[in-house]
Order: structure tokens, then sequence, then C-alpha cells
């Protein structure tokens, strides 16, 4: 048996596939690869595999991670290229290792986002979140009163040609923060409006020390 | 994508549905295309995407050098709101380009519950509703699909109707308008030559005169359109088109797997059932071509399912050695196979433990009837020892749960056929009491119970469908004996059935009652939870339109129906004479045991049924 990690993509239209989705995409795709891939025993066989760090319905991302279980006792040959041919529109891979070569899971610490935002001024929405930002974050275990700031490793805000873009670094693993949370104070403080157009796309997973997790 | 759609799906329950961008959905290059063809369904996507009718057009359409065929599924609630709020014109999930720019709208119509969806999206497409609105040859806006067998209530709707199976007349369609577009032909021009080309419709062409009393006075054909207009129905079915890769959905759909199509038409002739009429011939693919069929599926899809589809599996001559070769080729790579429509006269559990050795799903019957005398008037010739036993075989072998559907309100039942199903129930859960494997674990039995809903072509379609408090007495009787703690049941709603049935059988004076009712709101009504029929009462009445005239009605038997100029192959008078016989109680033999001369070997110019 053998762990192979995969990086990829995920953009344009395939960014609103939903995770429960994007498990059901991959499955397919290692399917029409030949992927020699490992099921699970037991009534419903089903191919053991799982995505890092799953991420919103809506979110592109320049950084995915897969881990996918084989049978063989290696990488399988050319299995970037093999599985190119046969994603869906906007799916990518971008790198297919041993996962042993990579880090645990457990590692991963942090994700990096872009956050593209129509209307709204860089340096208004900076000073909001300079103090203590207390808000309800809701979680599987029920939802509790927490300060923003120890979810936030960094935040900026520059101005674009319709808006602005943040670019952060927030908490993933156990007690992830999603970034609507950052879009949603600033629509509560009437930074940006309610109604606009907000592109969220990862661009890294980082571990403890802010290094790339791969 | 642009960022009116993007604001929308940022807003929407599984935007997923909205967005295209599925494996094998195809892209062309818009320089190369002189007929771009839009082919709308009007439900949701989850629906459409299911429909293997679709899957073909749209993959013969787009083998053609030249067209581009995308797809336009009915937007949810949700969605129509956002699009309707920021002024997003609907579009097609290829291009992503508005459809009111196409060429061609192709809507299929597959139950009479989607009709005021077919309004809404040209709605949304900002595209005017009736035919004689639209006067320019672009967009051309036509239908398709099962509903056709009656299709006057749309009439005024559409420009042209195909009737039977796409496979051939498409391209000729789609060529024809080509030429029209080059030559710069009128839409009437391109209407007269259409009618030209068998099993084409141009309702526009058929004037239609009523008598004092609603029933259809005369039809006149103009323009050169023939009288009736005959089905058109692919020859060789084992060789008609068929597609190697179907699109693979990148979210939930309701038959999210590949499928093999093993014949059309059925032997049976079970007399409510339009699709067994109007499917006729009957016509079956070699297992050889299925193998190949679905071993390409497989492959172009990485599915880990397929299922064998027809109206009754269990009917397809070669099934046993076809499930068989693809169990062997298919187990191994932990692909299922799904058996739907088994009989239970002709059950066969090894057959059925072989397909479900990937994955063990239940068993499903269809009594229909809970009396053998209304099983003969309804010609569902299945005997309650042969429902029993093959529950004993199934029960044995280990397994304990059975789905059972009958329909309620059909011609001639009385109490004692309601009463009936509860006992064949009960005789199902004590064969289980007798032969269970495995009787601690018990045994469920679920209980659909349908209305009858009298349909155009079949020979009930001189029967009348059962007032409302009618049926909802005899829902109470069947509830009230059927109190027994293993079995559920779920009962089709009566009130979305009323109005399909006043569709199923309406004229082209309910176009008018269609056009109200979807100003009223009426939008996706084969859903529940947007479905009104108070709505649809306040149309009639507006309209002064008495909906029973439709729903309850018994026609006479030398009255023109609304349909007749529209030829399914089988001939009114076989349908007369099997409406007789099942009023009188008798059964009649399936074509296995013999032709009945239905009339529908006249499409195919003879040969014979593969039964
Ligand atoms: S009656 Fe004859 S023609 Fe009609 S379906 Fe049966 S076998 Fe075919």
């Amino acid at each position: 048996m053998f762990k192979m990690r995969i990086l990829f993509e995920k953009k344009d239209d395939a960014a609103y596939i939903s995770h429960l989705d994007l498990m059901k995409v991959l499955q397919r795709s290692f399917c029409r690869a030949k992927l020699p891939v490992k099921y699970s025993e037991g009534f419903n066989p089903h191919i053991c595999m799982s995505i890092l760090s799953p991420l919103s319905t809506g979110y592109r991302s320049k950084y995915e991670l897969c881990d996918l279980e084989l049978v063989s006792d290696g990488m399988p040959e050319e299995a970037e290229d093999r599985l190119n041919r046969v994603l869906p529109d906007g799916i990518r891979v971008l790198k297919a290792y041993p996962s042993a070569e990579g880090l645990a899971v457990a590692k991963i610490a942090y994700s990096a986002f872009n956050i593209e935002l129509e209307g709204g001024n860089a340096e208004d929405a900076l000073r909001i979140f300079e103090g203590d930002v207390f808000f309800e974050k809701r979680s599987k275990r029920g939802s509790k009163q927490v300060n923003m700031k120890d979810y936030i490793k960094s935040l900026s805000f520059s101005g674009t040609e319709n808006g602005m873009l943040c670019e952060c670094v927030l908490a993933a693993g156990d007690d992830p923060l999603n970034p609507s949370y950052v879009v949603g104070i600033l629509r509560e403080k009437g930074i940006v409006d309610a109604n606009s157009v907000v592109r969220y796309t990862r661009t890294a997973v980082l571990d403890c020390d802010a290094k790339l997790f791969s | 994508m642009n960022d009116k759609l993007t604001a929308c799906l940022e807003r929407v329950r599984k935007p997923a549905r909205y967005t295209g961008g599925e494996y094998n959905s195809i892209i062309k290059d818009k320089s190369n295309i002189d007929v771009r063809f839009a082919f709308c369904f009007p439900d949701i996507y989850e629906i459409g995407m299911s429909h293997l009718g679709s899957k073909i057009l749209y993959g013969l359409l787009n083998s053609m050098d030249g067209v581009w065929c995308e797809r336009v599924y009915a937007p949810y609630t949700d969605m129509e709101e956002q699009m309707r709020q920021r002024k997003l014109g609907l579009y097609a999930l290829e291009s992503k380009d508005e459809v009111k720019d196409f060429d061609i709208l192709g809507f299929t119509l597959q139950f009479e519950l989607n009709y005021t969806g077919v309004l809404n999206m040209l709605d949304l497409a900002g595209i005017p509703f009736r035919s004689a609105d639209r006067t320019s040859l672009s967009p051309i806006v036509m239908a398709g699909g099962p509903c056709v067998y009656n299709v006057e209530p749309m009439a005024d709707f559409f420009d042209l109707i195909v009737i039977g199976e796409g496979e051939e007349v498409m391209p000729e369609l789609v060529n024809l308008y080509r030429k029209a577009k080059k030559v710069g032909w009128s839409k009437q021009e391109f209407l007269k030559n259409a009618a030209a080309i068998g099993g084409v419709y141009v309702p526009s062409f058929y004037d239609v005169e009523y008598k004092d009393d609603g029933t259809v006075k005369s039809v006149t054909a103009a323009n050169g359109a023939p009288k009736t207009v005959k089905k058109r129905v692919v020859a060789d079915f084992d060789k008609s088109y068929y597609p190697d890769r179907f699109i693979v959905p990148s979210t939930e759909i309701v038959f999210d797997r590949a499928m093999v199509e093993l014949f059309r038409g059925c032997r049976r002739g079970c007399r409510f059932c339009q699709a067994g009429y109007t499917y006729r011939p009957i016509r079956a693919k070699s297992a050889e071509t299925l193998k190949k069929q679905a071993e390409a599926l497989i492959e172009n899809t990485g599915w880990d399912e397929v299922s064998l589809t027809s109206l009754s599996s269990s009917d397809y001559p070669e099934l046993n050695d076809l499930c068989t070769s693809l169990v062997a080729e298919f187990e191994p790579r932990h692909i299922n196979l799904a058996l739907p429509s088994l009989r239970a006269d002709t059950f066969d559990i090894n057959l059925v433990e072989n397909v479900q050795k990937v994955r063990k799903s239940g068993l499903t019957f269809a009594p229909e009837a809970g009396t053998q005398r209304l099983r003969d008037v309804i010609n569902k010739n299945l005997r309650e020892e042969d429902l029993l036993n093959a529950c004993k075989v199934a029960f044995e072998s280990g397994y304990n749960s059975v789905k059972l559907y009958f329909m309620i309100g059909l011609p001639t039942e009385t109490d004692e056929d309601i009463l009936g199903i509860s006992k064949m129930v009960k005789d199902v859960i004590y064969t289980f009491r007798q032969y269970g494997k495995n009787k601690a674990r018990g045994v469920r039995v679920s209980v659909g119970v349908s209305t009858f809903i009298p349909k155009a072509q079949t020979p009930f379609q001189w029967a009348a469908q059962t007032e409302r408090e009618e049926v909802l007495r005899k829902q109470r009787l069947l509830m009230d004996s059927l109190k027994i703690k293993n079995v559920t049941y779920s009962l089709h709603n009566f009130d979305s059935g009323f109005i399909e049935a006043v569709l199923a059988r309406g004229d082209r004076k309910l176009s008018a009652v269609l056009e109200k009712v979807w100003e009223k709101g009426s939008r996706l009504d084969g859903w529940d939870e947007c479905y009104s029929l108070d709505r649809w009462m306040q149309a009639f009445e507006e309209c002064g339109i008495d909906p029973a005239f439709y729903a309850n009605r018994v026609p006479e038997k030398d009255e023109i129906l609304p349909w007749d100029h529209i030829f399914s192959g089988v001939t009114k008078s076989y349908l007369w004479s099997e409406y007789q016989n099942g009023l009188s109680g008798r059964a009649t033999p399936d074509c296995k045991a013999g032709c009945r001369g239905c009339g529908a070997l006249s499409l195919t110019g003879g040969g014979k049924c593969d039964v």
C-alpha cells in the first residue's frame, strides 16, 4: 500500500463544487485516469482518500491537497498528466508526490487567502482590525464569543481598480477561521456593501511556523 | 464568469447547478458555428441531468459540425429571484451566453406539470410566449418528449413539435434550419418546409374548431401539412446513435450513473400506461451492442454504476446472459449494475443476487391494483401468487424489505379493490413470517399509492379521473385498513394529479389558463413546495374554464379527441377495443404470445416486434 499526495488548484466554475461533491469529482477522475486506487472493506466499498483542510463552496484555491491510497508500491507513472487529461474544467493538478515526502496532516496551522472586494477604502478597512474584534464564531460544537485577533496571523488591505484586495493568513486546522468572517465584519461596519461581489481564493496552506505545508 | 452571475451564485443553494464546466460538457469555437441550439429542460438541474433522452440528443447534435448544443435548466426559486433582481437573463451552461440569442430552443416535455416551467424559462430569457408573437426566423422554439402525444394545451407556444424519437429527425431539422438561415427564408417558409419532414408537427398549420359543448368539431390542416402527423421512430434501434460519453455532473443529481437502453416499447400493454403504447413498436438492442455501450460509458465517465433501463427490464430477451457478462466485467472494478423495473412474475433471484453483488439494494414491485379482477381491467397481468412467490424467494435469500406500488381511482374500482391492497400487503408480511431468513430483523414493506390519471393515446383515454372527495375517501379507507407496524406508506398528492389530468387530456383552450397561472406565480409545479391548487382554480375561473370537463368527463366513442391528429402508431380502434376489454374485465395476453395488431409496426413499414 502506498499513499500519494496531490496538490491541485480549483478555479472558475469548479470553485462552486462543494466539499462532498469534490470528493466524488476526484474519485471519478481517479477512475478515468485508471489509477490503482484502494477501496475500503465492507458493505459499501469506497475509494480511500481525503481532502486536507476543505474549503467552503464558492472559494477558489491555488492550493488544494488530497491524500489518496493506492494498491501499488509506489507512484503511478505520469500521475499528473493522466489526471490532468480527465479532470473537469477549473481543476488542475500541479504536483503529485508520495505523502511520506510531505508533512503530517496534523501540522496544518494556517491558510492564506486573497479576498477580492468590491468598493471600500483600504485604510478604513485596516483600522477595524487593528484592535480587538469580538464576534460569534460558529462551529460544529456550537457558537462562542471570540476575538478575531487570536485567529489572524497577518492581514493587509490594498486598493484595486474597483475596490480592495485583502491578503490574510488565518487559523486553519482544528479551530479554523473562515475568511467570510472577515468580510462579515467589513459588511457589518459598512466598509463594503452587503450586496457586493466577493471572491475568495486560497493561495497557500501553512504549518505552525508559517512555512508552506506540502 | 461575469459579476452578475458571481453575485447570484454566492447567494443560492447548490450553486454548482448553475455553473456548467462538468467533465464531458462540450465547448466549441463560436466562430465555426452556424446553428446554436439551446436544449431546454423545464425542471431543475438534478432532474434534467438525469434524463437519458437529453443525453442522447446532446451528444447527437454536438456530433454535427457547425452545430453547438448547450444545456439550459430551470433555476430553482432562490436562483430565479437572484436572476430577476440582478437582471441576469436565462443563459446556457456551456457558454453562459443568453438563450435569447440562440437559433433554436428545444424544450423537452416530460410531464404536464412542467408546462408552466416552459413559460417561466421563456420569460426569464425575454422571449415572447406565443409562436404568433415571434415573427423572425430566430429563435425557433420547439418541443419534443413524451407529452407530445397530447401537446394541445401548449400548442400555441411552440413553432414546431417533434412527435416521436429524435435520433433521425433532429439532424434533419437542424440542417433545414441551417439552409433557411443561409438562403434567408422567413420563419413561415421554414415552418412550411419543416412540416414536410416526417414526425414534425407545426401547430399553427392546424385550425381547431370547437362545438358549443366544448368538444372538438374539426381540425383542418393548412399549408400542405399532413392531416395526421405520424410518429417518427428509428427503424434500426440497435444501430441508432448512442453517445459513448455522458456529462459527469459535479454535484448530486437524481440518477447519477451510466445508463444503457435495453429496448423501447413494452409488450405488456397495461391500459393506463402511456409509455407502454407510445413507445411501440418494441425494438431491442443486442447484448453485444449494450456491452460495448456500457463499457465505453464507464471508461469515459468514471462512474461506478450502470443502469439497464427500459419499461420492464425482465422482458429483455437476453437479460440473464447480458447481466452475467456485465457483472463478470464490472464486479472486480467495483462497478455496480442497477436493474430497475423488474416484474414479480418473471422474478429471478439468482439474477438479482448476481446483479447486486457489489451493493445490495431493496426490491420493488408494482402490482398497481389490489384484486385480480381489477388487475384484469387494467391489464396488469400479475397474479398474487407470483408476487408472493417472488417475495418468498427473496425473503428466503435474506431480503427483508420490499416496496410495492399501487394506484387508486382506477376505472371500475370498488372498495373491495382498495381493501385488496391491504390484504396483499398483509400476505406479503405473512410470507416473510413464514419464510424470512432473518425473522428477528423484521420485515419492512413500503407502499406507494398514486392516483390514476387518464392519459391520451392509451385505452383509458376515454376514462374519467375519480373526483377529489371520492379519492380522499378511498385513501382514508386504505390507510385505516393498513395500520400495521411494519408498513409505511406514501400517498401521492391528489391535487397535483388533478391538474396533470386536466392538462393530459386538454385542448388549446387551456393555453390561456397556463399563461394566467404563470402570471399568478406557478413555476415548478412538480415540486410540492411550489405547487398551489388554489392558483390553478383561480386561473380556470378567470378564463371561464371548467377543469372537470377535462379531468372527469368520459368522452364519446366517436368524439374527435383534441389529439386525434397526432398518430402514435397504435390505432384508435385498437385502443377502443382494449378499453372495452378493460371495462368487461378481460385481460389481453402480452405480445410474446402473438402480435395483437396494435398498428405500431406500420411506423417501421412492417417487420416484427422484438419480444
Ligand atoms: S401488438 Fe404487435 S405491433 Fe403492437 S406492440 Fe405488440 S407485437 Fe408489436
